[in-house]
């Protein structure tokens, strides 16, 4: 089967005066490899067709050819800015299918929820400062990225790599916290509303933000349905579907939080949304390092799944079995389908898995909020010029890692 | 032909999703693909607004081996708070293709179908009739195959071993490693030195 061609990025008068102009793959404001194929009108935008694919990567692919728990390890990789969620979303899955949900440890649930609250935090800093800068306001990014450090500090605390720190596992975490977290949190804790208020001093009420915001890239409740646009973004246009209250995960049933939601549909109330969120999910965390104060596991007593703890290797011939059964051929998983879907900092994150009882995934969809969400700029960007398109590409916050995989 | 670096896959005819254990996920609903179409524009009606998720299957040694599964979402498009959207209705539609076997697209129903659908013609192949621009969306425009099928090979052929080259053979220096400064002048002189004791 023949495959119809890429249209041609180079510059081709279309019907009348109107041309055809390729924006990226290497724009500085497209935030990874985006190429936006426009066909532009003077400087008004007549039709926009995003080319995505530069990044992709076969995640999906490789899954299949590795063990559960390997498995993760590249999923994680998937949205590199909130990479615990992609974790913990697998791992929730895995979960049920192996039907283990109900006896994961409370302490473990704790931590996922708190590491989840973070991870949301650190992920609106980094769009926060980058569409800051799209717009001109280059200081912040430096404020937003010292956010992001102290919490990356903690991640590498508690998983041992900043980016990535693989803390999630089937059944629970990879262990407990280590020396000296609590009060880093406790400081994070402190630190953290004179720092959004700065933020929010820098850009809420500043007119020239405002400026390029208000009123652009209006997104209607029917069209933000129509593009299956999920996440913050959804919330800016009045619709208040957040995963975390409509199908809850790791007890979020248990926390007392709010859902922003505003209804004007364009970039400064996903903005607000945005901003809103952090505040919430700093709620969350609050009441989380409450929790933490209660020792207890962190993975389940479950030898079949959970590697035995390592003093006991050495004395008992069944937790030698176990250890080296794990690592040499994994677990197997029931046969069996699932979705679970989780509320990433981008929106509905979920995966469909198929098992077919064997020691790896046979198939591991991911429904990537970023690409559906990046979608809709098909529906929004016609009519607006240039300038507005790198705000509204900003806006919908699209992390590349996960609408290519 | 599956390829010999593809994972063994496991049983005849399988199919997971019969074999299920009870997860209450979402309902579950098998379509013939004749009647696929009727059926999504009278869940459309009934205010599964949103298509969640359109992703396949490849059940490689299964009849019909494809499946394509559509994630619905009983979501209003009008504004609404957290209490009133409560915990909305998710339903699994699942569909059975060959290979061959053409889908009817959902473009026109939910434009997020779109990308989704194209997405699936290029990792799987499967073709869906009245999609608008269907072509490749991951893939390089010119790639030859379906990458997520089963018989797609896990990586390429295995290369060739480049020859190593001739400095990295330690042959024609005599054994011991120079103490410091591993230099051409260092090395002429151990063998010199070697040759004359």
């Amino acid at each position: 089967m023949t495959t119809p061609a890429m249209p041609a990025p180079e510059i081709v008068s279309q019907s009348g005066n109107t041309m055809v102009l390729s924006m990226g793959p290497q724009h500085p404001s497209t935030h990874g490899v985006l190429q936006i194929v426009l066909e532009i009108d003077g400087e008004s935008v007549v039709k926009a067709e995003p080319e995505i694919g530069y990044l992709h990567t076969g995640i999906e692919k490789t899954a299949e050819g590795l063990f559960w728990t390997q498995a993760q390890t590249v999923i994680e990789r998937m949205d590199y800015l909130a990479p615990s969620s992609n974790a913990l979303c697998y791992s929730l899955a895995v979960e049920k299918l192996l039907g283990i949900t109900d006896r994961i440890p409370p302490r473990a649930q704790v931590i996922r929820v708190l590491e989840m609250e973070l991870t949301r935090i650190a992920s609106h800093c980094v769009w926060l400062g980058t569409h800051a800068i799209d717009l001109g306001a280059i200081s912040v990014f430096f404020y937003c990225f010292d956010l992001r450090e102290n919490i990356l500090d903690l991640q590498e605390a508690n998983g041992g790599a900043r980016m990535h720190p693989n803390y999630m596992r089937v059944g629970g975490l990879n262990g407990d916290l280590p020396d000296g977290y609590l009060s880093k949190l406790d400081a994070l804790i402190e630190k953290f509303p004179r720092r959004l208020r700065e933020l929010r001093g820098l850009l809420q009420a500043n007119p020239i933000f405002q400026d390029r915001t208000i009123d652009v890239g209006v997104l209607s409740p029917e069209d933000a349905v129509q593009w299956n646009v999920t996440g913050p973004s959804l919330r800016a246009s009045g619709i208040a579907y957040d995963v975390r209250k409509a199908f809850p995960y790791s007890g979020y049933e248990t926390y007392d939080f709010d859902i922003p939601a505003r209804n004007e549909g364009d970039a400064y109330a996903r903005f607000l949304v945005r901003l809103d969120e952090m505040e919430q999910s700093m709620r969350i965390v609050r009441q989380a390092r409450q929790r933490l104060n209660t020792p207890g596991p962190v993975m389940i007593d479950d030898p079949k799944v959970a590697l035995p703890p390592k003093e006991t290797i050495a004395l008992s011939m069944e937790a030698l079995i176990h250890h080296f059964k794990l690592i040499s051929e994994g677990f197997r998983v029931p046969p069996g389908d699932v979705y679970q879907s989780i509320e990433s900092p981008r929106g509905e994150l979920a995966y469909y898995i198929v098992s077919n009882g064997e020691n790896r995934p046979y198939r591991v969809r991911t429904r990537p909020p970023s690409m559906y969400n990046l979608q809709a700029l098909k529906g929004i960007a016609p009519g607006n010029l240039i300038a507005d398109l790198v705000v509204m590409i900003g806006s919908l916050d699209p992390v590349f890692g996960e609408v290519d995989r | 032909m599956p390829s010999t670096q593809t994972p063994p896959i496991a049983g005849s005819a399988i199919d997971p999703p019969s074999l299920r254990p009870a997860i209450d996920d979402a309902v579950i609903e098998r379509v013939a693909p004749s009647e696929l179409r009727a059926r999504l524009e009278s869940l459309k009606r009934d205010g599964y607004a949103m298509l969640l998720d359109l992703g396949a299957v490849d059940y490689l040694q299964r009849s019909p081996r494809f499946d394509v599964v559509y994630h619905l979402l009983k979501l209003a498009p009008k504004r609404a708070g957290v209490k009133e959207i409560g915990a909305p209705a998710r339903l699994r539609v699942l569909c059975g293709v060959e290979e061959n076997e053409r889908l009817p697209s959902v473009m026109d129903l939910w434009r997020s179908a779109d990308w989704a659908e194209r997405e699936v013609y290029d990792l799987f192949g499967l073709v869906f009739e009245g999609h608008a621009d269907l072509r490749r969306i991951q893939m390089p425009h010119d790639w030859e195959g379906h990458p997520l099928r089963k018989d797609y090979p896990m990586r390429g052929p295995a290369r060739e071993r480049s020859p190593r080259p001739a400095f990295a053979n330690k042959s024609n220096v005599v054994a011991g490693t120079p103490p410091s400064g591993r230099t051409l002048e260092a090395l002429q002189e151990q063998v010199k030195r070697a040759r004359e004791s």
